[in-house]
């Protein structure tokens, strides 16, 4: 098989830059080894948040907000994507001094979408939160989208214009031979000129085939979501200083989130559950909301997620080959630039740079002298 | 610190294993949702609202002696003890008293039992329609019978449950019968196996016998089977070699056998083997119920469908093995208290055959026809739905449960599960097998954000713990 661009990992990297490459003409093959978004793209919180982002990210992800806005026309599909907005707890005075120090820093780069809000509004807008939090930090463009169909409707629309998505197919080597990179897959050997690798938490391994090193880990971040409940709450929530996070879907289902990790089994691809720190997510969840102490927990799970030790992504050119991109170790908020790096990463194969300032996400960042 | 051994359910299995375990002193810890011991088969056989528990048969009435040695035994026995989670690291999460408990076990056996094998036909969902399953339990633990009633599939529980009503003089509207005509011919050269063990073979058709006897309408070789009713169930309309026919009736109880509840030992992730004898996913076990996580056992249905006295019999061999890992016993003399179980189990094993041929259900039945009725009960999810997911590229169960929502429900699959993996199997032309089965993940059952908040861990008595 001949493809201009091959593309490693099905997860929303992957997609999104299968479906800008696409579309803009190039032949594309994609090997996902399990299947679509199985592992963070799938089973991630579906959070679409703007707000309060490492202000490197910030206008990568003003850019995709804009885009989820409009994705399901764009994408001809269904991302499940609402923009109820997005609110952060403060619990105390010192919650809020972080949060003006922030403002502050915001305002000096020219950005205006975060709102302080006091208690009163806090309470206006989520009349069930405990009436000790102090108030908190608002974004209205923001939202959240079911991460699977987000992830499938990139990949059917990559499909429509042409891009050649292969399932339960492992990459097994890659090599550069002259002009060409040659790959050994599942489904046989695959020949590309440019490379883009967008394995998530296997990324550090298909980084290594090519020769560039990085200091990528993995984790299990845990998740629960609850039977369905009356609306209580119609903006995602989360706390400025605490772990804990939540969104109540329009079924009525309420997804726990909130950061805490359990065990990631990279090598069988698979995850365990730490029941003692969901219990401690319990506490949590319910001392921020009563409303929730008899909310039904339906289902748990955790999926596979890549992590950076600064926690900023590694998005542009390899180091040690030509024609090879990477995007990859989000860092557990990846979900929400999908649309976004899918549009840099297609610019940067077709015409070698983008508008963004991509400095602070480049894979040899860690790369030092021996001392 | 840590349980010798830790018993996840108190049906037959269970409580036979624990008989064998306290033989050797060691007291299980033993883990029952019920409010009192006996599983499903057994279910308030101890304590029965019934006035004459005589006309649920002489083997219900067995049950109750097998609880009161068991009551006996000593066993640590914890009632209304939901376990949620068994982990491959031993440690077992269970909700009790409105909190979490956790226990940890060097030996774990599971005895989780069967399900009715969902029956997807029109209207499956409407009230009024339950399980013949249903219809024990009501029976069983309330003494509460449906007059009037239609009861329709195949298979020894369906006999069972007729006759029971029979003898208590309820009315039955009608029995109909969906066993093929072809079974009879594909289960002959199997029934010199089922004579090995002749009395299972008398009961069967003494119950058949009793059906007749009773006059009540009954229907063979029925097909394409549909609930009437808008709101809830008015009859059922079925085709028998005679025409059509129609039945009216409030209640509609369907059966076409069990299959081992498979979500606690999927959660826990031991390995399981798809049986095209009895269309279902079994445990992968070897003689003495040991899974492919050495230190957790599986016996009685929840493994593979074997019957009361076969459970019993995996209950006892799964304690042996496990009073042997423990060093209570010796390897020879495991063998040797193990002998007469085997041979047991592979008499039974004969009959089990025959039995799964002859009731071997129609696969019209066991997967949706019409592109409205519905697979998933929890997220109302259609046979169209799930079409239109798979057509929209999730050919894998769980990227189907992603895209539709099927599966997701508080049942964790149970119903929709295995109608998911056939119809998969179908539409990819592939073995099911191949095709696998939903990722399940722990509660199994829903827990409230409250108990699982109040986390506490349970030990054993300190002069038992070592």
């Amino acid at each position: 098989m001949n493809a201009d661009v091959l593309i490693i990992g099905g997860g929303i990297q992957g997609c999104a830059t299968a479906y800008h490459l696409a579309r803009a003409g190039a032949s594309v093959i994609l090997l996902e080894k399990d299947y679509i978004a199985r592992h963070a793209s799938g089973v991630n919180a579906g959070g679409v948040r703007l707000l309060g982002r490492d202000m490197a990210e910030v206008p990568l992800s003003r850019a995709a907000i804009q885009m989820w806005q409009e994705l399901d026309d764009t994408l001809q599909g269904d991302t499940g994507f609402r923009p109820t907005g997005l609110i952060n707890i403060a619990v105390d005075q010192a919650d809020l001094d972080k949060l003006h120090a922030r403002q502050n820093l915001m305002q000096a780069a020219g950005y205006t979408h975060e709102h302080i809000i006091d208690r009163d509004e806090l309470l206006a807008r989520l009349p069930h939160v405990n009436p000790a939090c102090v108030g908190g930090v608002r974004s209205d463009l923001d939202g959240h989208a079911i991460p699977y169909k987000a992830t499938n409707a990139f990949r059917l629309a990559a499909e429509r214009h042409g891009a050649r998505v292969l399932d339960s197919c492992e990459l097994h080597a890659l090599r550069r031979v002259g002009t060409r990179w040659l790959a050994d897959s599942t489904a046989g050997r695959i020949e590309a000129a440019t490379m883009v690798n967008c394995a998530g938490a296997w990324a550090d391994r298909i980084a290594l085939m090519i020769g560039d090193n990085v200091p990528l880990s993995h984790a299990a971040p845990m998740l629960m979501i609850t039977a369905r409940m009356p609306q209580f709450a119609g903006p995602v929530v989360g706390a400025v200083s605490r772990q804990f996070s939540f969104k109540q879907f329009e079924n009525g289902t309420v997804l726990i989130g909130g950061g805490a990790k359990g065990f990631a089994d990279r090598a069988n691809n698979a995850t365990r559950l730490d029941y003692a720190k969901l219990a401690e997510a319990a506490r949590t969840t319910v001392e921020f909301f009563p409303i929730m102490a008899r909310a039904a927990i339906n289902r748990m799970w955790a999926g596979l997620e890549a992590y950076m030790p600064d926690n900023l992504p590694v998005i542009g050119p390899a180091v040690n080959a030509e024609r090879a991109f990477h995007a990859f170790g989000f860092s557990a908020h990846g979900f929400q630039m999908g649309p976004v790096v899918g549009q840099v990463m297609a610019d940067l194969v077709l015409t070698g740079r983008t508008d963004f300032d991509l400095t602070p996400f480049r894979i040899d960042r860690y790369d030092r002298k021996v001392l | 610190m840590a349980h010798d051994c830790v018993i996840v359910g108190a049906g037959p299995a269970g409580m036979a294993a624990a008989l064998t375990l306290a033989d050797h002193g060691v007291r299980p810890l033993v883990l029952d949702r019920a409010a009192r011991p006996g599983g499903q088969i057994y279910r308030a056989a101890s304590a029965s609202p019934l006035p004459d528990r005589s006309v649920l048969g002489a083997d219900y009435a067995a049950g109750a002696e097998l609880i009161t040695a068991y009551t006996a035994s000593g066993a640590d026995h914890r009632a209304e003890a939901d376990v949620w989670h068994v982990g491959a690291d031993g440690k077992i999460l269970f909700s009790t008293d409105g909190g979490t408990c956790q226990a940890e076990a060097r030996e774990i056996l599971l005895c989780p039992g069967a399900l009715e094998r969902p029956m997807p036909i029109p209207g499956w969902t409407l009230p009024g329609v339950m399980t013949a399953g249903a219809a024990q339990v009501m029976l069983k633990s309330d003494a509460v019978v449906a007059e009037g009633a239609v009861f329709a599939g195949s298979g020894p529980l369906l006999y069972l449950i007729v006759a029971q009503y029979l003898r208590l003089g309820v009315k039955v509207a009608a029995l109909v019968d969906t066993t093929p005509r072809d079974n009879y011919l594909r289960a002959a050269p199997l029934l010199a196996g089922a004579l090995r063990v002749p009395s299972m073979l008398t009961k069967g058709l003494s119950l058949l016998h009793e059906i007749r006897q009773a006059g009540i309408p009954v229907f063979r070789w029925a097909s394409d089977l549909q609930v009437l009713g808008q709101d809830r169930a008015r009859g059922l309309r079925f085709v028998t070699p005679k025409g059509a026919q129609e039945i009216a009736a409030d209640t509609v109880f369907l059966h076409h056998g069990v299959t081992p509840n498979p979500n606690m030992t999927r959660a826990l992730g031991v390995q399981h083997d798809w049986n095209p004898d009895q269309l279902c996913w079994h445990v992968r076990r070897d003689p003495f119920g040991q899974s492919t996580l050495a230190h957790v056992s599986v016996a009685g249905d929840g493994g593979a469908i074997v019957g009361a006295e076969g459970a019993q019999c995996e209950g006892r061999l799964a304690a042996l093995n496990m009073l042997c890992r423990l060093g209570r016993i010796d390897r020879a003399t495991r063998d040797h208290l193990a002998r007469a179980d085997l041979t047991r189990l592979k008499r039974l094993a004969g009959v089990r055959r025959f039995i799964d041929r002859l009731y071997r259900p129609q696969a019209a039945l066991r997967v949706p026809q019409c592109p409205d009725t519905l697979v998933c009960r929890c997220e109302e999810r259609s046979l169209g739905d799930l079409r239109a997911g798979f057509d929209a590229g999730a050919r894998d169960p769980n990227a189907l449960k992603s895209l539709t929502r099927c599966g997701m429900g508080p049942c964790q699959g149970r119903q929709c599960g295995p109608i998911v993996s056939q119809l998969l199997a179908d539409w990819r032309d592939e073995p099911v097998s191949e095709v696998g089965y939903y990722r399940l993940r722990s509660p199994q059952r829903l827990l409230s954000l409250q108990e699982l908040s109040r986390f506490n861990r349970v030990h054993p008595a300190p002069e038992e713990a070592q």
